[in-house]
């Protein structure tokens, strides 16, 4: 055993460090982040774009330049880290087990813990591509370290599956780097990244954008030569005689992320089947107590701002708890999902404090009305699911709504899509 | 005029975009928003109406867009250092649009010596922009954190 440790934070980017930082701020002590990496900062060493930090710092910033900033706080007030360090177990006590190769195999139970785990991309397996399995399909992310940390291009001639963020930010990278971007395809109607990626990563150099449309063959037997590419229908069934062959020598897949919860399973967490991430309360408590959490790994947001301030909440919530040795749950009133609502966090509220909710919908449109129960209602010019919505509510509003057990939140679209 | 419409095409969402000169759609990426927005344009090229930005910080964007759209630069650049064979940089003010593959030829050749501060100017007045590349994260050599 160790000595006492007031608060223990799992994961050391965005997320990891301003939990620390605001668990230190909030007196707590001792504060470790365990990282199983090599160095801090997580994905942000690799993120070398700009657009970090417009709301935290109020400041365009790249990622290297929004770590620093953490890093060098961090640092400053004392938190402690365990880099190259794997949380092998955490238990339903919060007891966390530990490994790394200084200190073979370690307990250490700390008063409160955050989960700052970040997430994961998802993989080709998962999207069931049929064709061929050559070499020469990464995710964006690889690719983005491949390219920007480790220094090598891994093609030159690329199609991207997915319009998530990293995938398009990657299209501009490689576009710059000298590469060919044949296309950006997206099954879905709309982008999934943000309008900013869109119009600064594609429409800028001229990639295209193939909406509605999918990789249907992989093509290739030892390197990945081109892909064939339809449009869908409706229900997103590719349409037969709409096939195109696209040639490539790299495949990148940005279909998406997902939130990384193997160990909030084993520790017995709820998760939401919808944001893939813990269910929390306000604090950020999750379903165990003394156990928090913060950032990707509750739900996957835009920008990394919201990231380190959704942490902060769990990183004072858990010093407070390391300090007292639990704090109130807030859980009184539970937030549904209604009407094109994907899903809301925090889960549950409490009903006398102010509350920010952070939610998507489900379907783009115009002209939304977004009404929480009876006791809100917002109208936005338009929404997108991949822009998520941040809803301020005062304490005075959920006034009336304290007695119930549940609210609403529905986002009609009145003027189509 | 022709050179101006080209332009706004590649901005404007192709899926909106109204391919003539007098009317033109922009999306502004001054925040979350998105705003579209509408612009008019006289016969002589002059913006008569702007609809659709939803803040004065918005017209002014795309106003500019229209006239001298700017990007901040983000690339790395080559070190000599093996532990650490890349250094990410930035420019230290927006770049006119068309700058930005030229610029990336320019700085293709250079070989930085560490270690490197953040902020440390590797290249100036990249192709008469008036903006120097900097670095953007500390490398203190090999076991230096971050
Ligand atoms: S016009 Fe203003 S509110 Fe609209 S996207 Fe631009 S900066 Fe945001």
């Amino acid at each position: 055993m160790v000595s006492k440790v007031d608060v223990a934070v799992i994961g050391a980017g965005p997320a990891g460090l301003a939990a620390a930082i605001s668990a230190r701020e909030r007196g707590a002590e001792r504060v470790i982040i365990i990282e199983r990496a090599e160095r801090l900062g997580g994905l942000l060493p690799q993120c070398v774009h700009n657009g970090f930090g417009l709301l935290y710092f109020e400041k365009d910033m790249t990622g290297p330049e929004y770590e620093k900033a953490f890093v060098d706080k961090a640092n400053s007030l004392k938190v402690e880290f365990m880099l190259e360090t794997m949380v092998i177990d955490l238990n339903e006590e919060g007891m966390l087990t530990v490994v790394n190769r200084q200190q073979g195999y370690k307990k250490i139970k700390p008063g409160a813990i955050v989960l700052a785990m970040g997430c994961r991309e998802r993989p080709r397996g998962a999207l069931g591509i049929p064709g061929e399995r050559p070499a020469g399909i990464f995710t964006a992310g690889t690719c983005q370290r491949f390219v920007n940390v480790e220094g090598f291009m891994p093609g030159s001639r690329y199609v991207v599956l997915g319009s998530g963020d990293i995938g398009m930010i990657m299209a501009r990278r490689l576009t710059l780097e000298g590469a060919k971007v044949e296309a950006v395809v997206e099954i879905m109607p709309w982008p999934g990244g943000l309008i900013r990626n869109e119009v600064q990563c594609l429409h800028d150099f001229g990639i295209r954008l193939l909406l509605e449309h999918t990789i249907t063959f992989i093509h290739g037997k030892r390197r990945i030569k081109g892909v064939t590419v339809a449009k869908v229908d409706r229900d997103l069934r590719p349409i037969k005689g709409t096939e195109r062959f696209f040639p490539c020598d790299c495949l990148l897949i940005s279909a998406g992320l997902i939130p990384e919860n193997e160990l909030s399973k084993k520790a017995g967490i709820e998760l939401d089947l919808v944001t893939g991430g813990p269910v929390v309360d306000q604090n950020r408590q999750t379903s165990v107590p003394g156990i928090f959490a913060g950032g990707n790994v509750v739900q996957v947001h835009d920008l990394v701002d919201w990231v380190s301030w959704e942490a902060e909440l769990a990183g004072a919530a858990a010093a407070s708890y390391a300090d007292k040795g639990k704090i109130k749950r807030a859980d009184q009133i539970r937030m549904v999902a209604g009407e094109n609502i994907k899903y809301v966090v925090p889960q549950y509220i409490s009903g006398k404090d102010d509350v920010t909710l952070h939610l998507r919908v489900s379907r783009p449109g115009l002209r939304a009305n977004l009404k929480v129960g009876n006791i809100l209602s917002k109208r936005f010019r338009s929404v997108r699911p991949s822009e998520m919505i941040i809803l301020d509510i005062k304490a005075e509003k959920l006034r009336d709504a304290r007695t119930l057990k549940e609210l609403v939140v529905d986002c009609k679209l009145e003027g189509g899509d | 005029m022709r050179e101006r419409s080209k332009s706004l095409w590649l901005i404007a969402s192709s899926r909106e975009v109204i391919k003539v000169s007098r009317r033109e759609i922009v999306i502004c990426i001054g925040c979350p928003m998105g705003c579209r927005v509408t612009v008019t344009l006289g016969k002589d090229g002059s913006v008569t109406t702007l609809k659709g930005a939803e803040c004065r910080q918005g017209q002014k964007y795309v106003l500019n867009e229209l006239k001298n759209p700017l990007r901040t630069l983000t690339a790395t650049v080559r070190t000599v250092d093996e532990d650490f064979p890349l250094l990410p940089v930035r420019s230290s003010r927006p770049v006119p649009k068309t700058l930005l593959q030229p610029i990336m030829r320019e700085t293709a050749r250079i070989r930085i010596k560490t270690p490197v501060q953040a902020g440390d100017v590797v290249a100036r007045n990249v192709q008469g922009s008036k903006a120097d590349l900097l670095a953007t994260t500390d490398w203190s050599g090999p076991g230096g954190e971050g």
